[in-house]
């Protein structure tokens, strides 16, 4: 499956979003990584029957599909939202205020 | 009962900015006292005071894998609870993995974390933690009122009138002219100097396996159990007569070994551990017979004791009641 994002850069994005609040990549990014495993799964599931190939490949091809619809709007996030597409950090302006500890 | 401290809650997240959001957020908690780490890598964790902490760690996809602070924060602190903060996919399942393999962590939330969540999870976790920490502290004061050793098998059954017989030996322990002393001093003042002195003793008495079973106004009433019972009994008489205290305010000891009965005395709602029958009495009458800074027991506790201490060079015959001829005795100086 073709990849726009690492699974470490994913990682990385999730990373910088703790909680819920300010997360709207984040939630993208964990989505991707869902369908990265549920590609996986399909890819690795036993085949007993012909319905059974039929089926993995269905899944595994709209999960395909998913994942690079789910990539490119990451990414559309990522730029509205003014990211730095080098090292993917979450602009300053973004981050809660957090009292000082 | 000792007053508990509050709950350690330990924060580890290498980012200063997630870092001071999980600090905001805990420091919320009741009664936690909140510490905020950027490493785990050059902390120890002898560093966890209290016996449960709270430890959560906010794993980021370039940290170090703590796979060696997580064990062995588990081997140093294995009732606290460790909870990890980590990303789904690769760094979950691998924190997972420990998760089952290893037993070092309790709980791994994803991130982003729902706060809610996160936040009753911890109330929860925390309320348990207290009030298993509390019946601990509690269960460890009521031990302090039980009998010790094999004694302790009286309580299976805690219902007044339940006894055994026990071949133990019997040790009392009394303030020599107290009456004295209780004159030259408020009643408030001998009251704490007394305690004092009994606590002494009864340090003494435990570090030499005996059990204090009450106290006797001036004096205690001690037991000592088991084959080394005589030996363990007259050690911890000497000691107690070489003992600083002992020196300030003098004490005379009895001692006897024999069959002893044991029990729980009184009524359904109110009740004591005790022990009686005849040498308890011996023990009792040796005590009274023994002057300022001086031991006497009878000869067969000096012969089981098996070890070398001074006595006076003639034996004396107590006559007491439940035996049929008079108990040789001998008077052992400190």
């Amino acid at each position: 499956m073709k990849s726009k994002f690492s699974d470490s850069q994913l990682s990385h994005i999730i990373d910088q979003s703790l909680i819920y609040q300010c997360a709207c990549p984040a939630q993208v990014a964990k989505h991707i990584i869902g369908l990265r495993d549920l590609h996986d799964y399909q890819k690795n599931c036993i085949n007993q029957t012909g319905t059974d190939k039929a089926v993995h490949q269905r899944i595994a091809a709209d999960a395909e599909r998913a994942h690079a619809a789910l990539e490119e709007c990451l990414r559309e996030v990522l730029c509205l939202e003014e990211w730095d597409m080098q090292t993917l950090n979450m602009p300053a302006s973004l981050q809660k205020t957090p009292r000082s500890f | 009962m000792n007053s508990l401290p509050g709950m350690e809650v330990f924060i580890f997240d290498s980012s200063a900015y997630t870092r001071s959001l999980l600090a905001e957020h805990l420091a919320r908690l009741d009664d936690c006292s909140l510490q905020a780490h950027e490493s785990w890598e050059s902390w120890d964790t002898s560093r966890i005071k209290t016996k449960t902490a709270i430890v959560i760690l906010n794993h980021h996809t370039n940290d170090t894998m703590p796979f060696d602070f997580l064990q062995q924060l588990k081997r140093a602190s294995p009732a606290s609870l460790v909870v990890v903060i980590s990303s789904p996919g690769t760094p979950h399942k691998t924190f997972e993995a420990l998760q089952q393999g290893e037993h070092c962590i309790d709980m791994i939330f994803d991130k982003p974390i729902d706060l809610d969540r996160f936040s009753r999870f911890l109330i929860e976790r925390i309320d348990a933690m207290r009030k298993a920490r509390d019946l601990n502290h509690q269960h460890l004061n009521l031990l302090r009122f039980l009998p010790t050793g094999a004694l302790r098998r009286i309580f299976a059954q805690p219902e007044p009138g339940s006894a055994e017989l026990f071949e133990m030996t019997v040790m009392f322990t009394d303030i020599r002219d107290s009456t004295a002393l209780i004159m030259q001093q408020s009643a408030r003042n001998y009251f704490a100097k007394l305690n004092a002195i009994l606590a002494s003793q009864a340090r003494l008495i435990r570090s030499f396996d005996g059990m204090v079973v009450k106290t006797t106004g001036d004096g205690l009433l001690a037991v000592f159990e088991g084959a080394a019972r005589c030996h363990l009994s007259l050690k911890c008489a000497l000691a107690i007569q070489q003992s600083e205290s002992a020196k300030n305010t003098p004490v005379g000891i009895g001692i006897s070994d024999g069959l002893v009965l044991t029990g729980i005395l009184g009524t359904a709602e109110h009740f004591h551990f005790d022990v009686i029958g005849s040498h308890v009495h011996l023990a009792a009458r040796l005590c009274a017979k023994a002057t300022q800074g001086e031991i006497v027991a009878t000869r067969d506790v000096a012969d089981k004791a098996r070890f070398a201490f001074q006595s006076s060079p003639h034996d004396e015959a107590v006559m007491v009641r439940g035996f049929d001829a008079p108990v040789s005795c001998l008077h052992i100086h400190s």
